[in-house]
């Protein structure tokens, strides 16, 4: 059963992961098993793939389509049980103001998905307010934030700036991402955190969650 | 053809679809079943392919997808679609030859054949990089006085008299009309005055645009990029762009860049992505040439062996069905003041030339640092007239290729990002350092052994 799960989810299709949800839980599965075991393995797996380029990300947005379906039936019936099992941490990403490129940040938003994160991505040429209001609304740990452009890297910087004016800054972990960004800029502004690519920004986010602790 | 009213038209009638399930359902879909139908594949061993046949069915199942896809306009959400009328029109009226610059410094810019023997032209320049301004202008210099160069496609300011510059504000203004006038001032320098430019990359929205269509910043002889947003996409602020440089009557350039691993899929899916997109832009934009720059989801760089198949095929492709004026980007990992830069240049330099494209760059580290200088785009040159004269054919040039990329490939990763542009130029007279010259004669005599190019 959670073999079944894990394959809805690699081969996209979410009426086949609702099924297997449903028939996992009649059939006595553990549903924090179902989905740690069965869920989150198949996106993983996905995940592995897409790094190796042996899928594309149609196929990972699809793979993210099933696991929310399945999602759906078995996480009601896993915080029933036990309300603390599957607590994960939350993310506010975006594609930071002046900047329309988001393949990227949609890229990081689904690796980040499928290793557990709960992500809240708010699209494109976001300004960065709505960032900050959006990551104090969910009460999020992580606020990502993406960009292509140069000129849309001082917007990072800015909203560094906004949180320490609102004396917000050490309420979230800042990760900064895209194409002119690099790790030693990334520094250069303050920011917690920085992603070469998708697979590393996933690694970086547990590392900083490991370490700085939002307050 | 169509005119940029009917585009503008087209943009607020065509059929609505949620942006989404363009993406997924048709883009998607489109590009994973017509690559199955026309039975495309990548092979990394054939970086350039002698095979003809793939080559036509990447250009058939391009116009298939530029046809049953149509571009989806982001503000508004509807597709613009052009019938099968409109492209062939499009592509018939396009020019094989151009005139580019002014004066002794012009150049005919032409649509290259696949192993076409002529002398390519050189575009030089870091494009894509954000510069810092104190520097500028001596980078500049070091592209425009290498006599090999033909015309210049640099970088643009991200900052300008100590205010970083933002998309969408004032300062876009003034950083592309800053870029403009040291290009400029850097043309008149190198005693180059007319060479044509592709230029105004500090304009990221239409604002900078629309302030450099004047004589004293872009002539009607240059010529700007205006982007195809990934994948088959536009919105209002690129039709601005058209419209603003179609009535100042200077050269509108398509920019295509698809995503290796995005949603046109892998190299097959992206290479018919970039002929709907070529196909396309030619009618939407108008453009008089265009530029083939994939992106590989990880490391960025053309020189990336998924990538240079793309600019071979594609290339070829257009080269065969609809010989349009096309530039190949050069973008490399590595940076300027490395060896590994070399063996990337001429990897894809040679891709490039013996395939249909014209030269590009270098853009050393992709630009995401100022690691670059006139010196290594003075060898991607040599390689790239060494290609062309020395008549390489496709079967040679793929050896060649296979061996170099063999050399950088694993390293694209954590490249050796070289030096920044002041640790390499005499920054008085603009000339390469002892140590970053004997660097490039060091690697320009190891390549001309590997490849037998007389170098």
């Amino acid at each position: 059963m959670l073999d079944d799960l894990a394959n809805s989810v690699i081969s996209g299709d979410a009426n086949r992961a609702a099924e297997a949800a449903k028939k996992a839980l009649t059939g006595g599965v553990d549903p924090l098993n179902a989905i740690t075991n069965g869920l989150n393995r198949g996106m993983k797996q996905v995940g592995e793939d897409f790094s190796k380029l042996k899928v594309y990300l149609p196929e990972v947005m699809m793979a993210a389509e099933a696991m929310k379906a399945a999602l759906a039936i078995l996480e009601p019936a896993a915080l029933k049980k036990d309300s603390t099992s599957i607590k994960k941490s939350k993310v506010v990403i975006a594609t930071i103001a002046g900047d329309i490129h988001d393949i990227g940040k949609n890229i990081v938003s689904l690796l980040m998905r499928a290793n557990g994160f709960e992500i809240y991505d708010l699209g494109r040429d976001v300004p960065i307010d709505v960032m900050i209001s959006k990551a104090l609304d969910v009460n999020a740990e992580i606020i990502a934030a993406s960009t292509l452009l140069s000129t849309s890297m001082p917007y990072m910087e800015d909203m560094i700036a906004l949180l320490k004016e609102r004396g917000l800054r050490g309420k979230f972990i800042i990760m900064v991402g895209g194409g002119p960004v690099t790790k030693e800029w990334a520094t250069s502004i303050g920011a917690d955190g920085y992603g070469d690519d998708g697979d590393e920004a996933v690694k970086v986010a547990y590392e900083l969650l490991q370490r700085v602790k939002p307050s | 053809m169509n005119s940029i009213w009917e585009v503008i038209d087209k943009a607020e009638t065509g059929q609505y679809m949620e942006e989404r399930d363009f993406d997924l359902n048709v883009v998607a879909r489109l590009c994973r079943d017509l690559v199955k139908e026309y039975g495309i594949k990548f092979d990394p061993a054939q970086i350039i392919t002698s095979d003809d046949s793939m080559v036509d069915n990447v250009f058939e199942a391009g116009l298939r997808l530029a046809l049953e896809a149509g571009i989806f306009c982001i503000d508004t959400k509807r597709i613009i679609r052009f019938d099968e009328h409109d492209l062939r029109e499009g592509t018939s009226s396009a020019p094989t030859s151009l005139i580019i610059g002014q004066g002794k410094d012009s150049r005919i810019l032409y649509a290259r054949g696949v192993e076409d023997e002529r002398d390519p032209i050189i575009c030089g320049g870091q494009a894509g990089a954000a510069i810092p301004e104190e520097w500028y202008l001596p980078m500049a210099l070091s592209f425009m006085k290498e006599p090999l160069v033909d015309m210049i496609n640099n970088g643009g300011l991200a900052v300008v008299e100590g205010r970083k510059v933002k998309t969408n504000t004032p300062l876009e203004i003034q950083a592309t009309r800053r870029e403009l006038r040291m290009l400029r001032e850097a043309a008149d320098r190198a005693g180059r005055p007319g060479i044509h430019l592709l230029a105004g990359e500090s304009s990221v929205s239409a604002l900078g645009d629309l302030a450099i269509a004047s004589d004293k910043y872009m002539r009607t002889s240059d010529a700007h990029l205006v982007a195809l947003l990934n994948e088959l996409k536009t919105d209002n602020q690129r039709i601005s762009k058209v419209v603003n440089f179609t009535e100042y009557g200077a050269h509108n350039v398509t920019l295509v860049d698809p995503i290796i691993g995005g949603y046109a899929g892998g190299p097959e899916g992206v290479a018919v992505c970039f002929i709907a997109s070529f196909l396309l832009g030619r009618v939407m934009y108008g453009s008089e040439y265009h530029v083939i720059h994939p992106i590989h989801f990880r490391y960025m760089s053309t020189s990336a062996v998924e990538c240079m198949w793309n600019l071979n095929i594609v290339g070829q492709a257009m080269s065969r069905n609809a010989p349009y004026i096309l530039m190949g980007d050069v973008w490399t990992s590595a940076g300027a003041g490395s060896e590994m830069v070399f063996y990337e240049i001429a990897a894809n330099t040679i891709t490039n030339v013996v395939t249909g494209s014209h030269p590009l760059g270098c853009s050393a580290t992709n630009g995401k640092y100022p690691h670059a200088s006139g010196l290594e785009t003075r060898f991607m040159a040599e390689v790239a007239l060494e290609t062309a004269r020395s008549g390489l054919k496709r079967e040679n040039a793929n050896e060649m290729v296979v061996k170099l990329a063999s050399l950088y490939k694993d390293r694209q990763a954590k490249p050796d990002i070289g030096k920044p542009f002041p640790e390499l130029y005499d920054m008085a007279r603009v000339v390469p350092k002892p140590e970053w010259n004997a660097t490039y004669l060091k690697m320009k005599r190891e390549i001309a052994e590997m490849t037998g190019l007389d170098l």
